[in-house]
């Protein structure tokens, strides 16, 4: 088992312990079930010993989410999962042919493209309903189920795929980050309902970690860890967090919502600006005008970052608590991130 | 011989999905596709890991046939279903039998335009029974991806295919709601 993908699954069951005790009472039962079941769905990804099986395990648990129901119709919630695995499938048959060098590049291209499609970033954005629970949104994929996905499926791909198609893998790997990066950060600036915002913020974040894996080096192998740590750990509690102020569309200009907004966008001390240091020196290393692009890419973090700290209300009692651990963890890491490294074999 | 036959037939039973409305036509196309990746799994990997996947096709199958629905084949306008189905199915030979090399072109043929067909009628379609048909003979041909390394992946993929492919075509999803 990959150790990166079982200290993020860790991460995910505490995000999921946290979500249960800091939710309120109503939701929590219907939390358990569907949380439950995507959590044990996810340590079968990790657990299974081939990639093959994971892809299937990927299939099982759309259908389960598809199944479950929500706001968006049953086609719609099980198209683009249904559609990853279709395309890491034909990928996993092109790497395993004997013929022309050019079949492992098709290879690379289905895995980039099935690892976008499962977890729901641009060019396959989930479609999204704001008034949908967070249970049942694309979230699940994108924040919950996608960071463990992506890792197993990126790194057993590296071990699939030859030095040359592993590098042209590496660098669509970083195309997808970048566009991710302007779209969700834009997105998150400029949409007009505040629920999509926070999907876009996602978006933008998962920019990074593609940007982080294409970069086949410990820096940017070690940035996109702390980047999911950010989105599991950091984004989606204090996204869960302000569904109740989103509802009752309030928005305050409390200093606790200036130290969200600043954790959001990756401001030091927070794990984010750690990654982001981590991304530019790996950019640096390997080709610096990428580390000009990924810098201005960065600063359009801030805009969007500071609505979305907006949009968490006045926290009171239970998840007030439960921002203030939040944010203490993400300054924690950020400071010290070694042990989230070694745990990582990093 | 047999295992071109069973490309086929397995190619085939893909046409049919994406050629099919009616529940019926979609048991058929499972059924039919099953069938043809159940014999190349037993020329590659045992008579153990083909009669998993036998028996998921065959659990998937009989939803759809004692539903009463109609056939639903080739309705008008389906055309363009035909010729992306051929021409899946002509894509798949060329690539199986021309530019890749080694044993095992049928497995080749059979994985690529199963899969190729399946992930095509998911993208198109907004009927959850096509949908979960398509799902079915995706998992089928997932599975059979596993044995193209050469040496057999063991019973387990087939088993988790035939779990989803039979598992799917009795799934009755919730229609949606305001959850």
């Amino acid at each position: 088992m990959l150790p990166e993908a079982i200290e993020l699954l860790l991460i995910v069951a505490a995000v999921f312990a946290m979500a249960l005790v800091f939710s309120p009472a109503g939701p929590r039962r219907h939390l358990l079930v569907k949380g439950g079941t995507g959590l044990l769905g996810t340590a079968a990804i990790v657990a299974v010993p081939t990639v093959d099986l994971a892809v299937l395990v990927l299939l099982g648990l759309a259908l389960l989410d598809a199944a479950a129901g929500g706001k968006r119709p049953f086609a719609i919630r099980l198209r683009l999962p249904a559609l990853a695995v279709a395309l890491l499938a034909l990928a996993l048959a092109f790497s395993r042919f004997a013929g022309p060098n050019a079949l492992e590049r098709f290879a690379a291209v289905g895995l980039a493209a099935g690892v976008a499609a499962a977890v729901g970033v641009v060019p396959y954005l989930h479609p999204f309903d704001p008034e949908e629970g967070a249970s049942s949104s694309p979230i699940v994929w994108i924040a919950f189920v996608g960071p463990v996905l992506a890792t197993v499926l990126v790194w057993r791909a590296h071990g699939l795929l030859s030095a040359d198609a592993g590098s042209a893998f590496g660098a669509m790997l970083i195309g997808l980050g970048l566009i991710n990066m302007a779209w969700g950060s834009l997105g998150a600036w400029l949409t007009e309902n505040t629920v999509v915002a926070w999907r876009y913020s996602f978006v933008a974040d998962w920019g990074l970690v593609l940007c982080g894996f294409g970069l086949t080096i410990a820096d940017g192998q070690r940035a996109a860890l702390l980047v999911l740590f950010t989105i599991v750990l950091g984004r989606l509690p204090l996204y869960l967090g302000s569904r109740q102020a989103l509802r009752e569309k309030i928005g305050t200009e409390r200093p606790v919502n200036l130290i969200v907004g600043a954790v959001l966008a990756g401001a030091a001390p927070s794990a984010g600006f750690a990654a982001r240091v981590l991304l530019l020196r790996g950019a640096t290393q390997l080709y610096w005008p990428l580390a000009l692009v990924l810098v201005l890419g960065m600063l359009l973090w801030l805009p969007g970052s500071l609505r979305l700290g907006r949009s968490l209300g006045r926290p009171r009692g239970r998840q007030a608590i439960g921002v203030v651990i939040v944010v203490a963890i993400n300054v924690l890491a950020g400071l010290y991130p070694l042990p989230l490294f070694s745990a990582a074999n990093l | 011989m047999i295992e071109g036959l069973a490309g086929f037939v397995a190619w085939l039973g893909a046409a049919l999905v994406v050629l099919s409305d009616g529940r019926r036509g979609l048991a058929a196309g499972t059924a039919v596709s099953s069938l043809g990746i159940a014999i190349l799994v037993l020329q590659g990997s045992g008579p153990v890991d083909a009669a998993i996947v036998a028996v998921g096709g065959a659990v998937a199958t009989i939803p759809g046939l004692r539903s009463g629905e109609g056939w639903g084949l080739m309705p008008a306008g389906s055309t363009p279903r035909l010729v992306l189905s051929i021409a899946v199915g002509l894509l798949a030979l060329w690539i199986a039998a021309s530019i890749t090399t080694g044993g095992g072109a049928a497995l080749r043929f059979a994985v690529m335009s199963v899969a190729g067909l399946s992930g095509a009628r998911i993208l198109s379609s907004d009927s959850s029974p096509v949908l979960l048909a398509a799902v079915g003979s995706l998992a089928l041909a997932a599975a059979a991806a596993a044995a193209l390394g050469g040496a057999p992946p063991g019973p387990w993929p087939y088993a988790a295919a035939a779990v989803i492919a039979g598992g799917s075509a009795w799934l009755r999803p919730r229609t949606a709601s305001a959850a």
